[in-house]
């Protein structure tokens, strides 16, 4: 990726709502999302998803359908395209239809909530998105979860079962990042009961309110989290793990809020911190040269931290240092980070 | 509407063709007039930087033209000429982006919004704004064709810039590759890497998709630039004798594959013929991304795949992944999920051993396994 732009404002650079949309509403493996548009925007969508699914070694293709407004709907409007299209994906077969409207739906001004209020047989859920009109990236993901939560009733929480909410779809690691998390967890004898939303079906949506905790991917996600515990009573921790103490404080707020004791987990898991930690002894004290402005970041404390725990220095004649694009989820994390800071000192 | 939903189209958008185009040469800026949305993903394609407007949503109220001119003239300052392409909302808006630009006289704007086509109009309305010229005087020739987007892109400029040279002639300018500046200075002598983006100026020598079509079109330019391409020919021979050796031996052990070939136009043609002739295949599935019988949808796309049961693919990774226990060797853009640093020809005598090369050692991986 490159990025030549002005920088007056961050939320210039973080992509369409329809891409954060997107990014939940494919993860329904029997639903198909409609994007109301020009084709180009559900291609440019389709075809980033199909390259971060084939970097994560999945060869799936969600179904993208998109109504191809071309100069004549534009001009005249898309709301029959719209509800023509509907109507053959659910001829189709689809389970549940999620209907995300771009820039140029938002311009022209269909109403697509009155389309998708028709009685189509199944769920047709509009997801307010409407492109770079609605928001940006972080709109498109919160809009989409809170839409696709919108059918779910409240439900007894079996004990010791937790909800994965907002899960990085289009993050590179992201089942590795589930898979220390789902560890973790399994150190408190605490399960996943859904993962909300990663391969699941469109019936399993319906569970959302089902967990007795809900776990946060990111603090970024706290609105839903608060819309969440509204709607259902489902506490929260806000984010997955992040660093070596932040795994520890995971063990303890997740015991603490389900009522299991964490102090054994912990306990392991600092030994198992320790290890690893003396498994990079070879680096110790080495000097890198990393990206300042990234490093000081507050998001980068616990990479900060691992330097501090192997004596590393910054230094600018040192080893250039990949910092990751987001900060280490547990451990294991840190252990896949410091691998990487020992090829570069070693290149 | 479309008779088919348009179903996980396949074929990038106008806009994107445009942003291609210009990026292939140096010595100019792009400038995307959209959102971040329609900026990321040419530029997550594109290997060199482009810039972008990100317009947001108080200036499609409001206007845009104080942010174009901003961020133009941020750009602008690297004394260079700067492309202004038009995404969808602003073309709808109706803004007056001209006006916008006014007094601003390096930059121009390529009017190419993604609803008015697939990638190849908006190739062809940035090459437009450009207005290539051929200089009488010029006496080396030009490179058409080259779509910076094109897994073979690089590839492609390279082989026809060592057969000119192998015939001791020069290339005076590519398209779209190179300095801008050599525009204005094309050859009159036209190679072509992908007849479907033909610019349109010069005279034409022909194609260089495949052997056959690569001796025709030096034995064209020996005529038109009095070049002395008898090494091109003999190597050209000697290249269909490797080939034949290598295919009549894989002939003898096994019957020849059915064969699907989908991608850009001229490469399907291209490739279906190559394979007929070498290794006579057979070509059940042959789906065009551009033209009157495009195919763009992945729902069609993978009706042909599983209708016609091919025992070997050439596509994208789209294709590849409707069926990924075929065969598969790829030729068109996307080429996700593999690592691709090398520069690889799809024209030329090179970009048809190189094409032979993955399409026999498919076959063979796949009677190994």
């Amino acid at each position: 990726m490159n990025l030549k732009t002005s920088p007056s404002s961050s939320r210039r650079y973080e992509g369409c709502t329809l891409t954060g949309a997107l990014s939940v509403t494919t993860a329904v493996e029997d639903a198909v999302t409609i994007v109301h548009g020009p084709a180009g925007c559900a291609h440019h969508n389709f075809s980033l998803l199909h390259a971060v699914m084939a970097d994560q070694g999945r060869l799936h293709l969600p179904p993208v359908v998109s109504t191809d407004l071309g100069e004549r709907d534009v001009i005249f409007g898309g709301e029959e395209a719209l509800e023509r299209t509907v109507r053959r994906v659910v001829d189709g077969g689809a389970a549940a239809v999620f209907v995300l409207t771009t820039c140029i739906a938002g311009t022209i001004g269909d109403d697509v909530a009155s389309v998708c209020a028709a009685d189509f047989g199944v769920p047709v859920v509009p997801v307010p998105t409407s492109g770079f009109l609605g928001g940006v990236f972080t709109d498109g993901l919160h809009a989409a979860l809170l839409a696709l939560a919108g059918g779910a009733e409240r439900a007894p929480a079996p004990a010791g079962t937790v909800t994965i909410v907002g899960e990085k779809n289009l993050e590179f690691e992201v089942e590795e990042n589930y898979s220390e998390v789902k560890r973790l967890l399994a150190t408190l004898g605490v399960g996943v009961g859904l993962r909300f939303v990663r391969e699941v079906r469109s019936a399993d949506l319906g569970r959302v309110g089902a967990g007795r905790l809900n776990i946060l991917r990111e603090p970024a996600l706290v609105p839903v989290g608060e819309a969440l515990k509204e709607r259902f009573g489902t506490p929260y921790v806000s984010s997955f793990p992040i660093g070596m103490e932040g795994s520890i404080t995971f063990l303890r707020d997740v015991g603490s809020a389900l009522g299991v004791p964490s102090d054994d987990a912990v306990a392991a898991e600092e030994e198992r911190q320790e290890e690893m930690i003396a498994s990079f002894a070879d680096i110790r004290g080495a000097a890198f040269s990393p990206g300042s402005m990234t490093l000081h970041a507050v998001e980068y404390a616990p990479v900060r931290r691992v330097m501090e725990a192997l004596d590393l220095k910054a230094d600018t004649g040192g080893a250039g240092l990949a910092l990751p694009y987001s900060p280490p989820v547990g451990t294991a994390g840190v252990r896949r980070l410091l691998h990487r800071w020992r090829r570069q000192i070693h290149a | 509407m479309p008779e088919r939903l348009c179903s996980n189209p396949v074929w990038p958008c106008a806009m994107c063709g445009a942003v291609s185009c210009l990026s292939g040469f140096s010595g100019l800026d792009v400038v995307i007039h959209g959102s971040s949305g329609c900026y990321f993903y040419p530029a997550s394609l594109i290997q060199t930087p482009i810039h972008a407007t990100l317009i947001m949503e108080e200036e499609v109220i409001f206007g845009a033209e104080e942010r174009l001119r901003r961020v133009v003239g941020e750009v602008a300052g690297h004394d260079r000429p700067v492309a202004v392409v038009q995404t969808c909302v602003p073309a709808v808006t109706g803004e007056d982006i001209g006006k916008a630009l006014d007094g601003m006289e390096e930059a121009f704007i390529v009017d190419s919004p993604g609803f008015v086509g697939g990638m190849e109009e908006g190739y062809r309305r940035a090459v437009a704004a450009l207005a290539p010229t051929v200089d009488p005087g010029e006496t080396g020739v030009t490179i058409d064709g080259l779509n910076p987007v094109d897994p073979f892109w690089r590839g492609n400029l390279l082989e026809a810039e060592r057969l000119v040279s192998a015939a001791g002639g020069t290339v005076a300018a590519a398209i779209a590759a190179g300095p801008l500046d050599s525009l204005r200075r094309c050859g009159a002598a036209v190679l072509q890497t992908n007849p479907g983006l033909a610019c349109g100026i010069g005279t034409p020598a022909g194609s260089l998709l495949g052997i056959p079509a690569t001796k025709a079109a030096f034995e064209r330019l020996a005529d038109l630039c009095d070049l002395d391409v008898g090494a091109v020919l003999d190597e050209a021979d000697a290249a269909e004798e490797r080939i034949g050796r290598a295919t009549d031996k894989y002939l003898s052990r096994s019957d020849p594959p059915t064969v699907a070939v989908f991608g850009e136009a001229a490469y399907t043609g291209f490739v279906s013929d190559a394979l007929a002739r070498y290794l006579d295949a057979e070509v059940v599935v042959r789906a065009p991304r551009n033209g009157e019988e495009a195919v763009t949808s992945l729902d069609e796309i993978r009706d042909l795949v599983l209708g016609n049961k091919p025992d070997l693919i050439l596509g994208s990774s789209f294709e590849h992944a409707v069926a990924p226990d075929v065969p598969y060797v790829g030729i068109t853009f996307p080429q996700r999920g593999r690592v691709r640093l090398k520069s690889r020809a799809l024209v030329g005598i090179e970009g048809s051993l190189a094409l032979m090369d993955d399409v026999l050692n498919a076959c063979l991986e796949k009677r190994g396994s």
